[in-house]
């Protein structure tokens, strides 16, 4: 599903990816893991074609994601970072603009099952300014899984969430990777990747340190924790 | 926390705000353009002294202040949610009084100190700099600049004063605005009618350019320090807590407009103009206001100018002003909500240009009721075509040089001189050509073309630009 070979990004002088090459396979479950900075949100927004790479290419689902950036987009569910939804929709307006940007039908269905999955229907018609992060982050997540991608790409998924949501959407992604769905988030948090991952691929100062099965770690007897701090704090001082 | 303390953290606030925005060069030289400006036409007057004598274009200078007031003071008290989309979560200290141990009236005051020192120094100071540098080579007392800068202070201040003031009472009460607007509305018509005030009158910081003595002086003072008093005293802040709640209408409204494509954005944007503090209100502000001291102005101007149609020129300046529609409709946007979605640059600009066209209808309207009502049927056509050729081409210039951020681009010095320039030239021959005879107006559409080919090109540009590398 995602294919990214010796994929560099360059802002002036400070390179924030460096020859970045890795593989997601269909059904996967794929956490990226770093610190702050590390080049985790320039990796996801060049996967997902809203900057071009310096060097190097990507291919997502099977299009070049610096040539056909608008294709990719059409095809996956993102979630980024920061971006909040738009101040003056109420939350089911909201979902119904991107059902028109997606040309969808069954739009009622569709908004229905999220605003029940993620318990925020006393919300629906509250404006997105009104609205909590924790309840916005639940919006951007129903908009980018509106589409039923095949392929779901997610900055920091559990972001302002509280632990009984953050649940709620751990099982949701499992039971979406168990049913042929692929995700890729990046998050700092281990324990998330710890829990949920079949893979996961560890980076700081832009280059990939690790990248192999949760299942490896685990049958050696090391947590994760001390797994990626001994790899980052070993990198940081070589 | 001290109001001088409070003042100098906000003047820093406001100058790395916009340094941060149009970069610290391009926005340390914005005055240097407007001196310019000011300097090459004041150059200008002594030519066209038999067309425009030099009270006329005083008084033009005055309104012309007197609006910017009336903005700046809409933009920082409705602002705010184009901070929010701007730099995401903004955090003003205007906006503070929740998280620090200040009263709002204090933060409001040293807000209104704040506004007062920093835009006379951007806009008024150079102006009257530009001015002054002329007046040894047009015969003029360069004492005039000083009492001109006296007195455009006072009308910029005029106007900053009554917004705040009107905003006070709509943070109040929407029916005690619109109470007020309309009592003010009766009496102002009924002295004009009656001839018992005179435009000088009406905008006392005008009488005193004219004849700098102590009762205009006065009544300036008055008119500007009642209301922001009155606006400190009752100031009440909207927090966002309280909630709002409405119904689906993205998708009735989306209905229709359904033929012309786009329907979604088009849908969005009539919202989010809607729903966004001041509502319609700040269209008011910022729209109908200006068309009426415009068309003051005008019957002011037609008693000089013997062979000039106040309509065709009416037209001419609404078409100018409309293109502020589009400010409005990509106010509260940003391509980076769109980044994460199958949407491109030149999709979003379209639904922006169908929503201005649908906005249109009402300067339509505005020209229509001006025609009706001033007995100008005679040149209505040709008043049209200028109406819509300049609307169309001022959008297209706009849209061409600042994309999707025309609240930020046009105060970098460069892109303003450039919008000028190629406003500026457009405009005046059109009025001219007006005077000898109004149909002449007509030729206007003769913008249409560099107006498509402008769009075209800006779309391409704008493109390139959200999306580097695409």
């Amino acid at each position: 599903m995602i294919e990214a070979t010796e994929l560099t990004k360059d802002y002036g002088n400070v390179t924030a990816v460096n020859r970045v090459s890795f593989s997601v396979a269909e059904g996967e479950l794929f956490g990226l893991l770093g610190p702050n900075g590390s080049g985790k949100t320039t990796m996801i927004r060049m996967l997902t074609g809203q900057i071009p790479p310096t060097s190097g290419s990507a291919r997502v689902m099977g299009l070049d994601a610096a040539k056909d950036p608008i294709g990719v987009r059409g095809l996956v569910g993102i979630i980024p970072e920061q971006e909040t939804p738009p101040s003056f929709l109420t939350a089911e307006e909201y979902l119904r603009f991107v059902a028109g940007i997606r040309n969808l039908d069954s739009v009622d269905e569709r908004c229905d099952r999220w605003f029940d999955l993620l318990e925020f229907g006393d919300k629906r018609d509250v404006l997105c300014k009104d609205l909590s992060r924790g309840t916005r982050q639940k919006l951007m997540f129903a908009q980018a899984f509106l589409h039923e991608p095949r392929l779901a790409l997610i900055d920091e998924p559990l972001i302002n969430l509280d632990p009984i949501m953050q649940r709620t959407v751990k099982d949701f992604l499992r039971s979406y990777v168990q049913g042929g769905g692929t995700v890729f988030f990046s998050t700092h948090i281990l324990e998330i990747a710890e829990e949920i991952c079949d893979r996961i691929g560890i980076i700081h100062n832009g280059r990939i340190l690790h990248c192999g099965p949760v299942g490896d770690l685990v049958g050696s007897g090391r947590h994760l924790e001390s797994f990626f701090l001994d790899l980052v704090r070993g990198d940081a001082g070589a | 926390m001290p109001v001088p303390d409070l003042f100098c953290a906000m003047m820093k606030e406001e100058w790395r705000m916009h340094s941060t925005i149009f970069g610290s060069l391009g926005f340390a030289l914005f005055p240097a353009v407007i001196a310019v400006f000011a300097l090459l036409g004041s150059l200008t007057l002594p030519l066209f002294a038999d067309v425009f004598p030099y009270d006329v274009v005083a008084l033009f200078a005055h309104a012309l202040f007197l609006l910017m007031g009336v903005m700046v003071g809409s933009f920082g008290l409705m602002g705010r949610e184009f901070m929010n989309r701007r730099f995401g979560q903004a955090s003003l200290i205007a906006y503070a009084s929740r998280s620090l141990p200040v009263s709002e009236r204090r933060i409001f005051g040293a807000f209104l100190v704040k506004d007062t020192v920093y835009y006379i120094l951007l806009y008024v100071l150079p102006f009257a700099a530009g001015f002054a540098a002329a007046t040894p080579f047009i015969g003029l007392d360069p004492g005039l600049a000083v009492l001109a800068f006296v007195s455009l202070a006072l009308a910029f201040l005029l106007g900053l004063s009554a917004v705040c003031f009107l905003s006070t009472l709509y943070a109040r009460s929407v029916a005690l605005l619109a109470g007020t607007v309309a009592v003010l509305t009766v009496l102002a018509v009924a002295a004009f009618r009656l001839g018992a005030i005179t435009v000088s009158a009406a905008l006392p910081p005008y009488a005193f350019f004219l004849d700098p003595k102590v009762e205009p002086l006065a009544i300036s003072l008055l008119l500007i320090l009642v209301p922001a008093a009155a606006s400190v005293l009752f100031v009440t802040v909207d927090y966002p807590d309280r909630t709002k709640r409405f119904k689906n209408s993205l998708e009735p409204l989306a209905e229709r407009v359904g033929t012309l494509g786009s329907a979604h954005f088009i849908a969005k944007d009539a919202l989010d103009l809607l729903r966004s503090e001041g509502g319609a209100g700040k269209v008011i502000f910022s729209f109908l206001l200006p068309l009426g001291l415009v068309w003051v102005c005008l019957q002011v101007l037609i008693r000089f100018i013997p062979g000039i149609d106040p309509l065709v020129v009416f037209a001419v300046l609404l078409g100018v002003i409309s293109a502020t529609i589009y400010n409005w409709l990509t106010e509260f946007d940003s391509f980076t909500s769109y980044a994460f979605l199958p949407v491109k640059v030149s999709e979003v600009i379209d639904a922006k240009l169908k929503s201005y066209a649908l906005a249109n209808l009402l300067p339509l309207g505005v020209l229509v009721l001006a025609a009706a009502t001033s007995g100008g049927a005679g040149t209505f056509i040709p008043a049209l075509a200028a109406f819509a050729s300049v609307s169309a081409y001022t959008l297209a210039v706009t849209v061409y040089l600042t994309g999707l951020h025309p609240n930020v681009m046009l105060y970098h010095a460069c892109v303003f001189l450039r919008y000028l320039l190629a406003i500026s030239p457009a405009l005046l021959l059109l009025i001219f050509a007006s005077i000898f005879d109004p149909a002449y107006a007509a030729s206007s559409l003769l913008l249409v073309a560099p107006a498509a080919l402008l769009l075209s090109r800006g779309r391409t540009k704008w493109q390139a630009w959200e999306m580097p590398g695409y």
